[in-house]
Parts: structure tokens; C-alpha cells; sequence
């Protein structure tokens, strides 16, 4: 699914954010990035949604070379990850339904099939009660709620979720890794940076560590996946 | 692109049309001013044009005698000036003729100057053979004995052309500056909303949306404010226009063009400036945003 050949990223400005990484993420896995910030989990990031290219080394996405992905296709390539950012951004504007409708119909799907996959999702978050809130009405775990449902909406294969819960109250943390590990259940990949070493704990997953721009952990893939 | 989505984009331009309103409204008023500043000066060459080309129709000049001449004396002189080469031909106009002719132009102002009260001299209207010989011919008709003085129409006519001339230069420096104003400004005006559509933004592209995609609203928002510009700049010069024209025809009268003769070409052409201007401006707002490779998403 997600393969590191080599990878090297130097910023312009000199910083080396990234060097020599070799990783190998299969479909369906649950993987936790984990690392203090400036280590290059974002860098990381960056790299698997082509906001930015390597210096050096081959990325392949769904099999795909990123190096050979042209910049017209590559909102293509994003239709294929559903990214979850810290700070939710949502926009406070449109109700629940419309942020989660808005990104469905800027990939040119019809008010049909809005209207038939909106309310889908917005039941499979638990929230189909909260549509018509506005995102200042909810609580910051419901706002993220509505952060992953907009990421699911267009069917992604893999979870990008940008330290998810970093803004959420701790005890309200563990029910959104819940939700990802059911979305994981259900097929897709789920790739989940965070700091927060009680939920590394609480649901042993494998456990990506970077440090300066290096891998210096990697649990592999637990055998038996299964949290209390 | 489907049909469907060109909906929603065209319906979200004109959302922010809306939301955005006290910009739209300054983005408006710099459009129209452009506008109405070049239609302005487009329907004065035209009018000094056409007044210009009624005075040529007309290549004559009046030649006025002295005062004191009889009406024989008159004719007499007027042979002497028909002697001359380029002389095609020549129209006696006697001091009665002369003020019938005024009363007819300014009306009741000539009465009661009739016979003894005439202060006009007699004329002739000459008409030349040859335009490019004028200056010397003028030359020869004021040598004639008798002869006092020439209305030369030419004279007008030179001051016309070269105020047109001004008038035009001045004219497309101002346009050109406005131009390069109303551009800025409707793309500042669409940017200055930008910092929370770079949240809308991040997240389109984060869920995959391309860059025509993101692209047409700000374009539709754009050409709404041109188009809007277009339709207001249209009524206003027609009203400006008419109400300037009757209030000149009644200090000088003169045949001027009609504004409703010129309503297709001036709807055309500010509809095409406004839609112009307008894309362009949503286009140079959202550029920068757009530019980087694959845009803004994480810590945009």
C-alpha cells in the first residue's frame, strides 16, 4: 500500500527533515507514527499525500510511483486517502451535513449521491443526530467525528489522520481510535500520527518511531490485534 | 466537467458575491467608473467626429464686405473675388438674407432688426475648387478691396481636432491607469477573503479536488462583479450622456448621436470589458494559491 524506498527530503532552506527512510505499510494494517515534533512526522506526511517530493528515494502509493504521478493527476491520487487533520478543520459556516457534502461535491459527485452517502456516513460516526449543528455546537470529539467522516465520504482506501486527537479531550481520545480501528476493520489502512503514548498503550497496533528524520522503532505487525 | 457540478461552482461564485458584499460593492464602484470614464470619452470623438464631418460637408467659407456698401456695390466686389483661380463658386447673401438666415438658426433674438436696424454686412459663400489650395485662396479674397473679414470655418474645426486629439490622448492614459486600479482591486478584493477560503481551499485539496475545480467560483465571482459593473455603467452613461447633450444643444445647438443609436455596441463592449476584467481578477487572486505544486494541505 504504502512503500518507502530510500526516501530523503531536504527543505530548501537546509533542513534535512527526512533521511534514508525504508518502510513498508501494507493494505488493511493500523499504524501509529509516532515521534517528538520536528522528528519529520509531517514531512512523512507530506510525502504520502505529494504535497511535497522527495529529495531523494522512491515513494509507491497503491502501487503507484509518486515520482511518475503528474501534478494534474494528483488529486486523484488524494480522492484515494482520507486525511484527518489535528485542528479538525471544519468549516464553521455550513452544518455538519454540508462539511461533510462539500468535500463529497468538489470531486464532482452528483446531488444524488450526496444525498444518499452523507446521511450513510454521518450514521457510520454516530452523528447522523447532529446534521444540521453547526461545528461550533459540537464537542471537539464530535467535531472530529465530523473530521473522519469527511475524510470516509469519498471511500478512500487509507486514513491519513494528522494527530487526531491532539485537540480532543483525553478521555474522548480512545473513542476516536475506536472509530479508526473499526474503519480499519472494515479494509482500510489507517496511518495515525500522534504523540500520545497512553493510546500507543491502550491499543497495540504496530508503532512507527521517527527521530531526526530516521526510523528508530518499528514493532512490526502485532500478530493478534485485539484491544480490552 | 459535468453539468451538475458547473451548477454548484456557478451558484458558490455568486454566494460569495454575496458574502463578500462590502468588497463586491468597492470592486463594483472602481469597474464602473472605468467603464463610464471610457464610454465617456468614446461618445465625445464620436460626437466631435460627426460635427467635424458635417463642417466639411460644407467646405465653404463666408466672405463679409464692409458695412457701408450697397446692394450693387455689393455684387460688384463679389466678381472681383469670383476672378480668382480656384474659385468654383460663389452665393451673394444680402444683409437681409443674412439675418433671415439667424433668425432662423437663433430665433427671436433678431427681431425688430429688420431694414435700417441691420447691423449685418453683406456676404458671399464662396466654395473652392481646390481644398489644399485654401490658405493662398484665403490669402487672395482678403487682398480684394472691400473685403472685411472671413469666417473661416477651418479655424473651428482645427480646434475641434486637436481637443479630440487631446481629449483621446488623456482619454487612454486615464483608462489604461483605471484599468490596471479596477484589476487590482477586484483581485485584492476576492483575496482579502482569502484567509478563511485558504481553509476551504486546504481541505479541497485534501479530499482531491483539482485546481479547475477550485478555480471556477472565484471566476464566476469575478465576472458577476464585471457583469454587474457592465448593466449599471450602461444606465448611468445613458443618463449622464442625455442629460449633458440637452444641456449643450441648448447653449449651442448642434446635431449630436443619439445614445440608443449606440446601445448595442456600448452594451457589448462593457459587457465584454466587465466579464474580462472581472475573470481576470478572480484568476490573479487565486494564481498564488494555487501555484505551489501540490498546494497548501498540512500547516497551510
Amino acid at each position: 500500500m504504502i512503500e518507502f524506498q530510500n526516501v530523503s527530503k531536504t527543505y530548501e532552506n537546509g533542513t534535512k527533515a527526512l533521511r534514508g527512510i525504508d518502510l513498508d505499510i501494507a493494505k488493511g494494517e493500523f499504524v501509529f507514527i509516532v515521534g517528538s515534533s520536528g522528528a519529520g512526522k509531517s514531512t512523512f506526511l507530506k510525502l504520502i499525500m505529494r504535497e511535497e517530493k522527495p529529495s531523494s528515494g522512491e515513494i509507491i502509493v497503491n502501487g503507484r510511483k509518486l515520482s511518475t504521478v503528474k501534478r494534474r493527476d494528483i488529486p486523484y491520487l488524494r480522492r484515494t486517502m482520507g486525511i484527518v487533520f489535528q485542528d479538525f478543520r471544519l468549516i464553521d459556516k455550513m452544518s455538519v451535513y454540508d462539511n461533510v457534502a462539500f468535500a463529497m461535491r468538489v470531486t464532482g459527485a452528483s446531488s444524488r449521491d450526496v444525498r444518499k452517502r452523507v446521511p450513510y456516513i454521518l450514521g457510520l460516526v454516530g452523528l447522523q443526530s447532529k446534521a444540521r449543528c453547526h461545528p461550533s455546537e459540537l464537542s471537539g470529539g464530535e467535531q472530529q467525528r465530523v473530521g473522519l467522516a469527511r475524510a470516509l465520504v469519498n471511500n478512500p482506501s487509507m486514513i491519513i489522520a494528522d494527530e487526531p486527537t491532539g485537540n480532543v479531550d483525553p478521555a474522548l481520545s480512545f473513542e476516536i481510535v475506536d472509530l479508526l480501528s473499526e474503519i480499519n476493520r472494515r479494509g482500510t489502512t489507517v496511518l495515525m500520527v500522534t504523540h500520545e503514548h497512553t493510546l500507543v498503550k491502550r491499543f497495540p497496533r504496530r508503532v512507527i518511531e521517527i527521530k531526526d528524520g530516521l526510523v528508530v522503532g518499528d514493532s512490526g505487525r502485532p500478530e493478534v490485534q485485539n484491544e480490552d | 466537467m459535468k453539468i451538475s457540478s458547473m451548477g454548484y461552482l456557478i451558484r458558490e461564485g455568486f454566494k460569495n458575491v454575496w458574502s463578500n458584499r462590502m468588497m463586491s460593492f468597492a470592486s463594483i464602484g472602481v469597474l464602473i467608473s472605468c467603464l463610464l470614464l471610457t464610454g465617456a470619452a468614446m461618445l465625445f470623438s464620436l460626437n466631435v467626429s460627426s460635427v467635424m464631418k458635417s463642417m466639411e460637408d460644407e467646405n465653404t467659407i463666408t466672405v463679409y464686405l464692409k458695412q457701408e456698401f450697397t446692394t450693387l456695390e455689393a455684387v460688384k466686389i463679389g466678381q472681383e473675388i469670383q476672378k480668382i483661380s480656384n474659385i468654383k463658386d460663389a452665393a451673394f447673401i444680402s444683409a437681409d438674407e443674412g439675418l433671415q438666415q439667424y433668425k432662423e438658426m437663433l430665433g427671436s433674438l433678431f427681431d425688430g432688426l429688420e431694414g435700417e436696424e441691420n447691423f449685418l454686412p453683406h456676404s458671399w459663400v464662396i466654395t473652392m475648387e481646390d481644398l489644399s489650395q485654401y490658405d493662398q485662396t484665403v490669402a487672395q479674397i482678403k487682398e480684394v478691396n472691400g473685403v472685411e473679414s472671413i469666417r473661416d470655418r477651418r479655424d473651428s474645426a482645427m480646434k475641434l481636432t486637436s481637443l479630440n486629439q487631446l481629449v483621446s490622448q488623456v482619454g487612454f492614459w486615464v483608462i489604461l491607469a483605471l484599468g490596471i486600479v479596477s484589476l487590482f482591486i477586484i483581485s485584492n478584493t476576492i483575496r482579502v477573503t482569502m484567509f478563511s477560503r485558504r481553509l476551504e481551499i486546504s481541505i479541497m485539496k485534501s479530499v482531491g479536488a483539482t485546481n479547475r475545480f477550485i478555480r471556477v467560483p472565484f471566476i464566476v465571482e469575478g465576472v458577476v462583479i464585471g457583469l454587474i459593473s457592465a448593466v449599471l455603467s450602461t444606465v448611468l452613461l445613458r443618463l449622464v450622456y442625455n442629460s449633458l447633450i440637452t444641456g449643450m444643444n441648448q447653449i449651442v445647438p448642434f446635431t449630436s448621436i443619439s445614445f440608443d443609436r449606440l446601445i448595442v455596441p456600448i452594451i457589448l463592449g462593457y459587457t465584454i470589458a466587465g466579464i474580462t476584467f472581472g475573470a481576470l481578477g478572480g484568476m490573479i487572486s487565486i494564481r498564488k494559491y494555487l501555484k505551489k505544486d501540490g498546494g497548501e494541505i498540512i500547516g497551510w
